[in-house]
């Protein structure tokens, strides 16, 4: 075996060794290693691979059976251990749904013939080293962070046998899940890794085992049964249409003058099962009741797996119907679902909630320039893929920090927390500042999503009604944490253990080097990734400036270096310029009738009774109801999707 | 080269004609309601006394978010006479405004939390006109560069008259007017104390004041775009936009945040989307 093969090995079977060694392990001690071990192991191994550049990769069999052999094998083990799970917990759907699978995995496997071996069965190209850079740095940090936080968590939700190995046991194999996931060229071994992630996160979900958790864990399994039930399909379908060509996504790349016919609805089915993944709207529900788990859980599902699965698929299958009004559909869900996933967000109180009706919204935005599906618009899917993943994952490991140390994750609890948690409060302002606004990574995408979807009226609209919502769910979260008592003492650290340390300062340093260094992340790593299928990436650079070109005319330019320097500037200027020994201080203005002390916020009243006063977001109830939004949502949704499904048929 | 000079003069010269329009507004103001008003440069002395008055804080927070406030005005105020990308500016006026949010928001006084929260009720009311109108730009110039406005020999207004009546009804909102001054205003009859800037005072006031002539030049250089060439017709435009500014800020009231966010995402939205449709008829 070559060394890029080598890593391949390393990338899925370490995360698996590790998940057995912390399951049986039964130590925190050892855990703790393993958790920093593979982390870093695996970390080194994306980067080898970034190194190496792009190659196939066929594995030869084990013990003289071949690995589709295994992989058919290990998928009725899999079905048949969700049969299980949807009978023990008396649940229909995820049973009828599961049975479904097996029916149709039976009659492919043993009814229509011997289907035309896939070769080479990995295929990795630039996307996936980009979503392999993402699982194993990302996703091990979450893991270092996940270790520590879950030996807390059982402080504080004390249980009588210790569940953290099984938590670690499922947090890391999902890290094997996804690495598969990304690199399979083969449809059938793709569709073994996307139900081992539904499996993955089954188990994470219900972690806590109370009522709640397992209701919402069972949500989760059968809505993305939903999209396994398509995904096999479409497989079936593929079979049937291309008969004698390997089940690949190289195949359906290749198709002369793209998808068409029932190959094209097989790749709606496709397109389907990922809307199910990223949780597009109607399955909303699902990423929101993920919210019981422990937080390492929803950082994960978050950033750098699960969902990231969904939208890799149909950024992955995007050329393949580009020009067709699936295409034009699956923009306008995905706007759709940006849109109402945005205006959701500006209801919620929950921080944790709010961070995930960002992400359903930011995974909206992704999956809509896939199917605007010009060479900018993929280029922008891609870059908000990765800045996503970096900044959210910060987000949520940080608003894990919080809870465990208040005791909450609502916004209205985490009022001046900047005097409290001043590092923790800088890390969220950097994570939420870096979501929406530049120079950061994230307005790089957001602003080549703008540029590119002007052909697309409707979406374009729904793009500038929802980026005007962003910011007013952000600042308030974040308003609420910089409201500060009065004093101008030096802000003193709060102490932090060395696996959040890492985790977050990683993550944060990240979010704003990757914004500095955007110009080759896009020219070194995007634009490789579409150039493959799209000759061009659309975005070009000339002189620190990122281009966006259509037809060889400049359209648009964006510099983010000159934004950098001005607000190092700005942040020099205060701490060189401004001098606290000359200031005084003062009570906040409560026209004079304050009480006493200088840190005081109540006021004089009536007969001189002290009155607090309270400060509070808006939340809007009266005007926007998240369930009726949601209800209306989910109409309209389930209207567009029936669209798209429905005109690859006619 | 040509770029640095650029920089300096809007360094420069932007604060004293920003300053200078805010004298001809208090002027115009008071003679519109029977009084004789201050002398032009009125701003200028009000300013130069804050700068010299005793420097008070609740905290230094304050300080660090209108540095930042100031800092990503005047870098809008460069990129739009750069000629750089009208989405990029709007996007950087956005980060500049949530500055000036975090600000008010970084004490716990209630005056102050009331001003940012309706500060940034009026940016989720004037986002998506500001867009629209970048979008509008693309449709007429196939590029979003603001350098390609000024290459364009005929007005934009003549393809974008809808959106211009939009913009005029954002910049209301922009520059604080009634019936939009909701965040912070200049009528002492309709204030909450002072809104989002209470807490603010003496050189740390001043700074913000600079930061609003800043602006000013601003949002009445996005004016100027619809006339670009020649530069002196958009120059008129922008000064006629002011002036029926001041008028609209005399006779009306202030009114509620709902209803700001109501009209601009129904009247302003739609203005825009009407306008558009037809240009790509």
């Amino acid at each position: 075996m070559e060394m890029a093969e080598g890593l391949i090995a390393i990338a899925i079977w370490l995360p698996v060794l590790a998940a057995l060694l912390c399951y049986f392990g039964r130590s925190y001690g050892l855990r703790n290693a393993i958790a920093w071990i593979t982390g870093i192991a695996l970390a080194l191994v994306s980067l080898a691979l970034l190194a190496i550049g792009p190659f196939d990769y066929q594995p030869s069999g084990i013990l003289g059976v071949s690995w589709d052999q295994v992989v058919t094998v290990a998928d009725f083990a899999l079905l048949g251990l969700i049969l299980y799970i949807g009978l023990k917990n008396k649940h229909a759907l995820i049973t009828v749904l599961t049975l479904i699978q097996l029916v149709v995995l039976v009659y492919f496997d043993f009814f229509t013939g011997e289907h035309t071996a896939v070769n080479p069965a990995f295929v990795i190209d630039n996307l996936a080293i980009i979503m392999s850079l993402i699982i194993n740095i990302i996703g091990s940090l979450i893991c270092i962070y996940g270790v520590r936080y879950i030996a807390e968590h059982e402080e504080h939700h004390p249980v009588e046998k210790s569940r953290q190995p099984r938590f670690m046991f499922w947090l890391v194999i999902f890290l094997a899940a996804m690495n598969g996931l990304v690199f399979s060229n083969s449809l059938l071994w793709l569709y073994f890794f996307w139900e081992v992630t539904t499996l993955c996160s089954f188990e994470l979900i219900g972690h806590n085992l109370d009522k709640e958790a397992v209701a919402n864990a069972c949500r989760a399994l059968w809505m993305n049964m939903v999209g396994g039930v398509a995904f096999i399909l479409a497989i079936v379908y593929l079979a049937s249409s291309l008969p004698g060509q390997p089940l690949a996504i190289r195949t359906l790349l290749a198709l002369p003058g793209g998808a068409t016919g029932t190959v094209l609805f097989a790749v709606a089915l496709l397109v389907f099962a990922g809307f199910t993944k990223s949780a597009q709207m109607p399955f909303q529900s699902w990423l929101l009741g993920a919210m019981v788990a422990p937080t390492p859980v929803s950082a994960l599902l978050h950033s750098s797996t699960m969902v990231k699965a969904g939208v890799y698929l149909v950024v992955r299958m995007a050329p393949a119907y580009q020009g067709t009004y699936l295409s034009d559909l699956v923009a306008v869900a995905g706007a759709f679902t940006f849109l109402a996933a945005s205006v959701l967000a500006v209801t919620q109180s929950n921080a944790k909630r709010v961070l995930a009706y960002s992400t359903i919204a930011n995974l909206g935005l992704i999956i809509a320039c896939a199917g605007i599906n010009t060479p900018v618009a993929i280029s922008a899917a891609i870059a908000l893929i990765i800045f996503h993943a970096v900044s959210k994952g910060l987000l949520f490991l940080s608003t894990g920090v919080i809870e465990h140390n208040i005791g909450s994750r609502d916004i209205e609890d985490m009022g001046g927390l900047v005097d409290r948690m001043p590092v923790t409060t800088i890390i969220v302002a950097i994570g939420v500042l870096s979501m929406f606004l530049p120079p950061f990574g994230m307005l790089v995408g957001k602003w080549a999503s703008l540029e590119a979807s002007t052909q697309l009226p409707l979406v374009a609209l729904m793009f500038v009604l929802a980026s005007a919502v962003t910011a007013l769910f952000w600042i308030k979260w974040l308003g609420r944490l910089m409201e500060g008592e009065p004093g101008l003492a030096r802000m003193k650290p709060e102490k932090m253990a060395p696996h959040y340390v890492v985790s977050l300062g990683g993550l944060a340093l990240g979010a704003v080097v990757l914004g500095m260094f955007v110009v080759p992340i896009m020219n070194k790593l995007v634009a490789p990734a579409v150039e493959v299928a799209y000759k061009t990436s659309g975005l070009f650079t000339q002189g620190g400036a990122i281009v966006a070109q259509t037809a060889s005319k400049t359209i648009g330019a964006f510099t983010a270096w000159p934004l950098f320097v001005v607000l190092a500037v700005a942040i020099l200027a205060f701490w060189l310029l401004f001098k606290p020994e000359k200031a005084s201080i003062r009570p906040i203005y409560l026209c004079g009738e304050n009480t006493g002390e200088l840190d005081s916020t109540s006021f004089l009243s009536t007969a001189d009774q002290a009155v607090e006063s309270s400060l509070s977001n808006y939340y809007f109830s009266s005007s926007l109801n998240e369930n009726k939004l949601n209800k209306v949502g989910n109409v309209i949704a389930i209207m567009v999707i029936i669209m798209l499904l429905g005109v690859t048929v006619i | 080269m040509r770029e640095l000079v650029i920089i300096l003069l809007v360094l420069i010269a932007a604060p004293i004609l920003g300053g200078l329009l805010s004298g001809i507004d208090r002027i115009i103001t008071a003679r519109m309601q029977g009084r004789v008003g201050p002398p032009l440069l009125q701003p200028f002395y009000d300013v130069g006394k804050l700068l010299g008055k005793e420097r008070i804080l609740v905290n230094q927070r304050q300080v660090l978010w209108a540095i930042g406030y100031l800092a990503l005005v005047i870098t809008s105020l460069a990129m739009l006479c750069l000629g750089s990308d009208l989405l990029i500016i709007v996007f950087v006026m956005a980060f500049a405004a949530i500055c000036f949010v975090l600000g008010g928001l970084s004490t716990k006084s209630p005056y102050s939390h009331i001003g940012s929260q309706r500060e940034l009720l009026q940016m989720l009311s004037y986002e998506p006109v500001l867009i629209l109108l970048a979008i509008g730009v693309f449709l007429q110039n196939k590029s979003f560069l603001v350098k390609d406005i000024f290459a364009r020999p005929e007005p934009l207004l003549f393809s974008l008259p809808l959106v211009f009546v939009a913009v005029l009804l954002i910049l209301t909102i922009k520059m604080r007017k009634s019936p939009f001054d909701l965040s912070t205003c200049h009528h002492a009859h309709q204030e909450l104390v002072q809104g989002i800037t209470t807490e603010y005072s003496g050189p740390y006031l001043a700074l913000i004041e600079l930061t609003h002539w800043y602006e000013l030049v601003l949002v009445l250089g996005l004016v100027v775009l619809f006339w670009a060439q020649p530069v002196w017709a958009g120059l008129l435009l922008a000064l006629a936009a002011f002036f029926i500014e001041l008028v609209i800020d005399n006779i009306c009231a202030r009114m509620t945040w709902s209803w700001m966010v109501k009209l601009t995402w129904t009247v302003g939205i739609i203005l825009c989307l009407v306008n558009l449709g037809f240009n790509l008829i």
